[in-house]
Formats: structure tokens, C-alpha cells, sequence
């Protein structure tokens, strides 16, 4: 979609309004956006060419736009204006695309259900009662609604790949070091990855290879070529060994889910690719998400030191600059994102560093070893992206009661995930099938590069599933 | 009561680059405030870290220079702490694996020659200037980012002077190889010393103190001397000393309590995720070994060796790496060190002071210094005279030009000044006489009279020399 239409140099300024005024109306059912960009500036600045060419797309909020506020779903941000262009910017805006909206996001990326944004929750466009996912919510929804073909979005623990699954879209997390995260708002370093939402794989390779290559200013940024992924996809998925985590699949509760799935890997093994399941050390798996929690969490308390008031944001008056500092935190961040901070302290604490924040880097090497030692197997690890689809929005108690939260079906099934982040391995999300109405996806992890190889998997199941340019009809 | 007087200290070295340590804003001293940053010294959201190569660099220079063995493998930790002059929120250094460990400096004092024992030296980064005003607050972000080394001492230092050797010995190691401007007065060195005292031979050592803000060399003895003192009065009145931050108050010599030292700060230190570790290349490493500049230890042998110049003229002149540098121009057009040394060190440097320049800044030519002191070697012009033509000189003339014009010439035509010497004696009988009865003062009347008949120019060695053996002959006669 994203070829024809950066090809299609006619009607650029119609559609880009078009786009603009969708998610204008949308606003009300969605609550997608933070911030609205007018067009119109960046129409009169477009490039002869480019991969995007007036092509209309969204970003989320926490990648920084030089002039443009960005919030990163914050309070303590909500008046912050950037004074540079985030890198992928950069070359989005070399590329055309035309930025219509700044997405709506859970407070820093922290969270994985897009209800803790100083704006509101964003709500599914298959079904408005129910949730987005996180915390890339908002432009998940965008995606999904038919506003704009794609969508900028960071994961850090599941924040792209797990939206993905709950909108209907395919959501990727490319190699960590694939593209650069400067100007990104940082959650935790070592596992943020910059991803993106597209309605199909062809538009999912057109896009990495404008957003990828190394930027000198992100050191972890990779001096790796960009292979053309476009040109490189082949649904041909002969031989292609796939190994399925039998610990998220046995412990769906929810047959229907389990059904899709099996259907969908009974139909990858008929074009050829071979199929086993794969189990992973049990324990091992339980310990994904605390080892996630502990390490996101200390990084992000010491990366949103920034966050003080005294030099942008919003500040609280104080006596002196401590009392400033103190109350411009207190007030500027909402609660979960406080004890987060709290949690995160505690874990670098000297007394505790080494039990805590160390042994979870530990578990973080061990969790990377295993995937490591399946690759040697096999090309993919595949497992369905969540147990259900998006859950209902219910008050914000109801949210901790979601399910046992020391089940294998919450801490396996819905945070394995974080494997890719751990690892920085390519991953991404691809639907698989609809219950209820509703979405559910499938995730696709491969070993570190190998995007095209993750592409064309997703490709083949995109031929199953005939799920191309799926788009939700808001209610 | 004796005491064991035990110092450490730790420097923090802004390094000479262009640009800051993890960002591509300009380093700068003196220029308007919060004009030389980025939204990386400021902590913007979203931005990440860039090392400084010519940083990473300067560091390898000091650590070779001052003995330490390097760690190949470079990596940057956070130390995590909420303070107004700290953007991020946390500053990235090097706590875990520091650049360089083990090494030494060798110091001097009256009390002789002495190794102190360097524990490590880490790169870090420096944080922004503050304005305390009574209702509010200034920031400055200029420095924020700076690049910066921490060196760390061994405590083997033990009285005021040692303190002072040491400091002055890194400071002209660091500048020497060309990584600091080492200013301690403009910060770019800034001096943190902990004093401690303990009963001598006790063995244990006594709650330290650390002293803050001293912002010259010569205060360093100072103000170690004066916490040695007051520690002693302390304890000899009974009390205890308590474990301080103190400033130096250079109006009245004394170290002022600022707060007391906070022990259990949790720092939170951990490694930087956002800068994986470097390795650095053996050959680059060797690359910098191999072209460290001459250190002032080997400048010292060269110039007792190759000029023959005494060991506190020396001292002096490395002391000045600029002046030591000129010093070596003008050897390139003279032999003879000793009177250029001497001139460099007393006429040239009198005036450079008065005048409120630098050696590097006036229009001296080292060929017209060279030629200065060739004359008064030859004898063609005095001392005296000469420096009727340092001025001159100083604003780039040629001093023989200058004498010619001034007139300024030595007559050490032994016709001449012979003849010089009978007019005067013929014409004061007396003095001869009293000569002869052992009144010397007569000698230098006669000196007068000739030097006032060669209007000044006479060559007063020959004049004197001439006119004792006339008033030989003639008493012999």
C-alpha cells in the first residue's frame, strides 16, 4: 500500500487531509491522539521522491518532533517541545511521509494497556469497550482504523507486538541496534527498540528499510548495510524450521485461541516449513517477567531522572531547587509510573544491586542462552502474541485482577514476549484469526539480522490468513 | 603530642578538547552563559551519549604519563543523584573499570625526592555551574558535559609541601603532554584533599576531612597546613575531629566548614547501557605511547645535560613550559645558555609582568635575544646597557640596531681606554696617593672619572683592570 502510494503523486494533498480528518473524527470513539499535526506545512516540504512520499503516518508520542510538542504520555511532559528532530524523523521526513498525529501512549511507555495516559485510555477500534494494549495504544489504533498505513511505535517489553495482536496489524521490533533511538524518549535503554505498526508485510519491509541504518549519535546503533527487504520477500517457506513454544501454548486457557493457532501452524507445515513444538525450561520462563520488571525498572528510574522541571516540563513551584525538583516529580507523574521509580531504586540500591537488579541481568544472559541454543535448530520461534484477545476496559482495580498474576498463563503466555527485548532479536506480530470480532495475533521471533527471514514467515502466514489491509469500522 | 599526618588527594582535569565528552557541543571557558550547549548537555528526553574519541585519547596520554596501566576495554557506569546542576539526573563515569590503575608520580621537597602512588584515573563528565543569588538561582550549562579525569592518589603524602609537590607535579605532567590547561584558578584543576591525623605510630587512621574550593597551587600547602593544625588543636583540647566537607577561605588562610561529609549517599551505580564497552586497539594505544611529548622529568635531564644549567634555574624554567620552549629557540642561534637562561628568567620575565603578557604573546624574537646576549658576551655592549634595549626588543626590535641608535656601545679599545685612564690619573695626583696608602675608595673614584670620559661606554673589566696596573707602575716607579 505504502509503494502504490508514495507512487501515486495525483492526489497527495487530498489524501494527507483525508487522513488528518479521519483521525479528527475518530477522536471521540478513540481517543488514539495526544496531539494533532497539521499537514499542511510539511505538504509545501515535500521531497521530489521517497519511499513515503505523502504518505500520511503517525507517530507515537514519545518520539521527540523538533517544534511540535511530545509528551510521552506524561503530565510532567505535557508542555515540552522539542528543540530537535528524533533520527527516524529525519528520515521519515526525507523519505515524505507526512506526520498528521502524535499518538496516544501509556505514561513513559510503561505499561502494557494504554490506560495510564495523562489523556485517557485509547480504545479498540474492533471494539471500542475494550482496550488497545500498550503502550504503543494509540498508534496501534490508528493503524488498525485505516487512518494511516503506518505507524511509529517503541517496545520495550511487548509495546508493539502486543497492541499488534489485540488491533489486528502487524507490528514489528527489528533487531536491536537496527535503527536508531535517538530522539526516542527512553523507558530502558537496554531494551527499548524503536517498532512500527503496517497493515501488511510488504508495507512492514518497505518501512524498515527507510527507518534503519547507524547513527553516529546512537552508539548502540548498528554500522550493518540495509539490505533491501522489499525486494528480498519470498513467501517460499520450504524447509524452514519453525519451533513453537509449547510453554505459551499449553497453557492458553482459551481453546479457541489454541485452535486458531494449531490451524495456522498445520497450514504453514502444508507450504513445506517444519514444524516442532519446543519447550523451554519452565522456570525459566516464569522468571521472564520479574527478570523484565526488575531490569526496565532500573533503568527507567534513572533514565527519567531528567524529569525535574527545572530545565522543560512542567514545574511545581518549591522553595529551592530540591523542593522544585521534589514536587515537580511528585505532581508530574501519575502513580504507577511512581512506584515503578520506587521498585526501580530499590533495585540499584548497593545493598540490593547484586540480588536484585544483577541477578536479573543474570537471568536476562540465561533467557538469551536457551533462545540461542533453539536457533541452532531452528530459523523461528513462533507462538501465538497473547492468550485472548484485548480485554475489556474495566475500572483501573479490575486491571490487577485480570488473571493470577503468578499463573504460567500470565507469566509465560502473556510476557514471553520480553524474550525479544532481552535478546534484541527480530520479532514481530502478525494476525491470526478473530474471535468474538476481535483480533488475535501470532509472534514470530528470529535470530539477530534476520528480519527477512522474520518477513517471510509472516508472509506466508499472511497468504494463509488472506489478513492484508485488514482495517476495523469504528462503532 | 606527634602526629602522623595522612593526605589524600583527588583531581578532577578538565581535558583539552573541542567538544564534550558525550556530546558535540564546544567545550568553552569565559564565553556566554548557556551558549556552548546541546540538548544532549542538557538532558533532553531522547538523547543518548556519544564518547569523545580525542577524550578517550587525552586520558591514554595522562594515564601513560603518570605511570598507569591501561584497561583496554573502556566502559562508563552511571552515578545516579538528583541535583540541579546535573541534567540527567545522573553522570555517566567510570566507577567499576576506571581507564587507568597503579601508577605514580615523583615528587620534590626540601625533604627530598619521593614516589606518591596514583590508585586510578577515570573519565568522567562535568556538570553545570551554579549562582546561588539571595531569591533565586542561576544555572550556567556551558560546562555540563566537559570532559573530565579524575585522579586518584594513594594516601603518601604527609605534610603541607608534600601536598603542594604533588599537585604541582600533576599539573605540569598534564599540561606538559598538552591533555589540560590545568588552571586551578579558572577550575579547569580543581583539588579535593582529605587530611587526616592520628597519634604517631597508632597505626589507625583518624577521621578525615576533605578540603573543597582551593583555587591555586601555592594554596594547597596552606590550607593541608592549616587542617593539620587544626586537627591537632582539636584533639589536643580533648574534642574530636568530625568528619567534614571544608572550603579554603584564602583571605584568612583557613579551611571553613561547609557541610558535613553526607557518608551514605547510595550512588546507584551501574553500568551505562546506552555506550556498550570499547575495546581500544593495542596499536592505537601504542600509537599515543609512542608520541607522548617530552615529560618535564626528561626535559629536566636534557637541560642539566645538554645547557649545563644549575638545578634550581631549571626548576624555574620547566616550570614555564612556554619559557622553557622559547628558551630553546634562542638556543638554536647561541651557546651560551647560562646568560640566556639568566635573561630569560630576570629582564625578559620582569617585563612580561609589568607588561601583563606571556612569552607566547610579545614580539620578542628569539634571534634578537640570541644576539643580545652574543653582544654582551663579546663585550660590545654592557649590562648596564643592555637593558636600556630591552623595551625595544620586547616589542620586536633588533637590539643592535636599537644600541646603535641609543648610542649604546661598549668601548673596549685598549688604546682608548689606556688613554683614558693616564688623563685621569695625570689629573688627580691625590688619588694615586691614596692609593698608595691603602684607601681603595680611590680605585673606585678613578673608575668614575674614566667611565665619565667614555660617556658610560668604556668596558668598565678593562677600565678596571687598566687602571690597577697604571697605578702600579706608577707606585712602582
Amino acid at each position: 500500500m505504502i509503494r502504490e502510494m508514495a507512487k501515486d503523486t495525483s492526489n497527495v494533498e487530498v489524501r494527507v487531509k483525508e487522513a488528518y480528518e479521519k483521525a479528527q473524527a475518530l477522536q471521540d470513539k478513540l481517543n488514539a491522539v495526544i496531539t494533532f499535526v497539521d499537514p499542511e506545512e510539511q505538504l509545501k516540504e515535500l521531497p521530489e521522491d521517497g519511499a513515503f512520499r505523502g504518505v500520511p503516518i503517525v507517530l507515537k508520542d514519545n518520539v521527540n518532533t523538533k517544534g511540535i510538542r511530545t509528551t510521552a504520555g506524561s503530565r510532567i511532559l505535557s508542555n515540552y517541545v522539542p528543540v530537535y528532530d528524533a533520527e527516524i524523523v529525519t528520515k521519515l521526513k526525507k523519505a515524505g511521509a507526512v506526520c498528521i498525529a502524535k499518538a496516544s501512549m501509556d505514561e513513559l511507555a510503561m505499561g502494557g494497556t494504554n490506560l495510564t495516559c495523562f489523556t485517557g485510555p485509547a480504545y479498540n477500534p474492533w471494539d471500542t469497550r475494550r482496550m488497545t494494549g500498550g503502550s504503543s495504544g494509540g498508534s496501534a489504533a490508528l493503524v488498525a482504523s485505516g487512518v494511516v498505513p503506518m505507524a511509529i511505535g517503541s517496545d520495550t517489553g511487548d509495546s508493539v507486538r502486543k497492541p499488534a495482536s489485540f488491533c489486528g496489524i502487524v507490528g514489528v521490533k527489528p533487531t536491536y541496534g537496527r535503527i536508531s533511538r535517538y530522539g526516542i524518549i527512553q523507558y530502558a535503554s537496554s531494551l527499548d527498540h524503536v517498532g512500527y505498526f503496517t497493515r501488511s508485510i510488504e508495507d512492514a519491509a518497505e518501512t524498515l528499510k527507510v527507518l534503519s541504518g547507524r547513527d553516529e549519535r546512537d552508539m548502540t546503533s548498528s554500522t550493518r548495510e540495509v539490505p533491501d527487504y522489499t525486494a528480498l520477500l519470498n513467501s517460499d517457506i520450504r524447509g524452514k524450521k519453525i519451533a513453537v513454544i509449547g510453554n505459551v501454548v499449553k497453557n492458553i486457557s482459551n481453546p479457541e485461541t489454541v485452535k486458531m493457532f494449531q490451524n495456522l501452524m498445520d497450514k504453514l507445515q502444508e507450504k513445506g516449513a517444519i514444524v516442532d513444538v519446543y519447550d523451554f525450561d519452565n522456570d525459566m520462563m516464569r522468571a521472564i517477567l520479574p527478570a523484565y520488571f526488575i531490569i526496565a525498572n532500573c533503568e527507567a528510574t534513572s533514565n527519567d531522572s531528567n524529569l525535574d522541571g527545572i530545565r522543560f516540563g512542567v514545574r511545581e513551584d518549591g522553595e529551592d531547587m530540591e523542593a522544585i525538583m521534589t514536587n515537580s516529580r511528585t505532581k508530574g507523574f501519575g502513580p504507577l509510573i511512581r512506584r515503578r521509580f520506587v521498585i526501580g531504586s530499590y533495585g540499584l540500591f548497593e545493598e540490593n544491586q547484586e540480588r536484585v537488579f544483577r541477578k536479573a541481568q543474570k537471568v536476562r544472559r540465561v533467557v538469551v542462552n536457551a533462545m540461542d541454543d533453539c536457533f541452532k535448530d531452528y530459523d523461528a520461534i513462533v507462538a501465538p502474541a497473547s492468550g485472548n484477545i484485548a480485554p475489556f476496559i474495566n475500572k483501573e482495580e479490575d486491571q490487577d485482577q485480570l488473571s493470577d498474576q503468578l499463573s504460567d498463563e500470565y507469566l509465560i503466555v502473556e510476557n514471553y514476549l520480553a524474550m525479544g527485548n532481552f535478546s534484541g532479536y527480530p520479532s514481530m506480530t502478525v494476525p491470526m484469526g478473530f474471535t468474538e470480532g476481535c483480533p488475535i495475533g501470532v509472534n514470530i521471533t528470529t535470530k539477530a539480522w534476520c528480519e527477512s527471514e522474520m518477513f517471510n514467515i509472516g508472509l506466508a502466514i499472511e497468504e494463509i490468513t488472506g489478513y492484508k489491509d485488514l482495517k476495523a469500522e469504528v462503532k | 603530642m606527634e602526629y602522623d599526618v595522612t593526605i589524600g588527594i583527588e583531581i578532577h582535569c578538565q581535558l583539552k578538547t573541542k567538544t564534550k565528552m558525550f556530546s558535540g557541543a564546544p567545550t568553552s571557558f569565559g564565553r556566554k552563559a548557556n551558549t556552548c550547549v546541546n540538548e544532549i548537555d542538557l538532558g533532553h528526553p531522547g538523547t543518548l551519549p556519544e564518547v569523545n574519541k580525542e577524550a578517550v585519547r587525552k586520558a591514554v596520554m595522562a594515564c601513560t604519563a603518570l605511570h598507569l596501566t591501561i584497561d583496554p576495554l573502556v566502559k562508563f557506569d552511571r552515578k545516579n543523584y538528583y541535583y540541579s546542576d546535573l541534567p540527567k539526573g545522573f553522570q555517566i563515569t567510570q566507577q567499576f573499570h576506571p581507564i587507568g590503575r597503579n601508577g605514580y608520580v615523583d615528587i620534590e621537597t626540601k625533604a627530598g625526592k619521593k614516589q606518591i602512588r596514583i590508585n586510578r584515573i577515570h573519565m568522567e563528565e562535568d556538570t553545570a555551574k551554579q549562582f546561588h543569588l539571595t531569591k533565586f538561582s542561576l544555572l550556567d550549562f556551558n560546562r555540563a558535559g566537559t570532559p573530565l579525569i579524575e585522579i586518584v592518589s594513594e594516601p603518601d603524602m604527609h605534610s603541607g609541601a608534600e601536598a603542594e609537590a604533588y599537585v604541582e607535579a600533576l599539573r605540569q605532567t598534564l599540561y606538559y603532554i598538552g591533555v589540560s590547561d590545568c588552571k586551578m584558578e579558572e577550575g579547569s584543576m580543581r583539588c579535593d584533599t582529605n587530611v587526616s591525623i592520628s597519634p604517631k605510630g597508632s597505626g589507625v587512621l583518624g577521621t578525615k576531612c576533605e578540603i573543597k574550593n582551593i583555587n591555586s597551587i601555592s594554596h594547597v600547602g596552606k590550607a593541608v597546613d592549616y587542617e593539620i593544625k587544626r586537627q591537632k588543636e582539636l584533639l589536643e583540647n580533648g574534642e574530636k575531629v568530625i568528619q567534614q566537607t571544608r572550603r579554603f577561605d584564602e583571605k584568612t588562610g583557613t579551611t571553613i566548614a561547609m557541610r558535613s561529609k553526607e557518608s551514605n549517599v547510595d550512588y546507584k551505580f551501574f553500568p551505562e547501557p546506552n555506550i556498550f564497552p570499547i575495546r581500544l586497539a593495542d596499536e592505537w594505544i601504542a600509537d599515543i605511547q609512542a608520541h607522548m611529548p617530552e615529560l618535564p622529568e626528561a626535559r629536566k635531564a636534557r637541560y642539566s645535560k645538554d645547557y649545563g644549567l644549575s638545578a634550581h634555574d631549571i626548576a624555574i624554567l620547566i616550570s614555564n613550559k612556554e619559557m622553557s620552549e622559547y628558551f630553546e629557540e634562542v638556543m638554536q642561534y647561541t651557546k651560551n645558555a647560562k646568560l640566556a637562561c639568566n635573561w630569560l628568567l630576570s629582564e625578559v620575565s620582569a617585563w612580561l609582568n609589568t607588561n601583563e603578557k606571556t612569552i607566547t604573546d610579545c614580539d620578542l624574537q628569539p634571534a634578537s635575544l640570541a644576539k643580545l646576549v652574543g653582544m654582551i658576551e663579546d663585550g660590545k655592549i654592557s649590562n648596564a646597557q643592555a637593558k636600556q634595549v630591552v623595551d625595544e626588543m620586547m616589542h620586536g626590535e633588533d637590539p643592535e640596531e636599537v644600541a646603535n641608535k641609543k648610542g649604546l656601545k661598549q668601548v673596549s679599545d685598549t688604546g682608548a681606554i689606556e688613554a683614558m685612564v693616564k688623563e685621569a690619573l695625570d689629573e688627580n695626583p691625590q688619588a694615586i696617593e691614596d692609593f698608595k696608602n691603602g684607601k681603595n675608595k680611590a680605585l673606585g673614584f678613578l673608575m668614575g672619572q674614566v667611565m665619565k670620559k667614555s660617556k658610560g661606554q668604556a668596558n668598565g673589566g678593562m677600565v678596571n683592570k687598566l687602571i690597577k696596573e697604571e697605578l702600579q707602575k706608577r707606585i712602582g716607579e
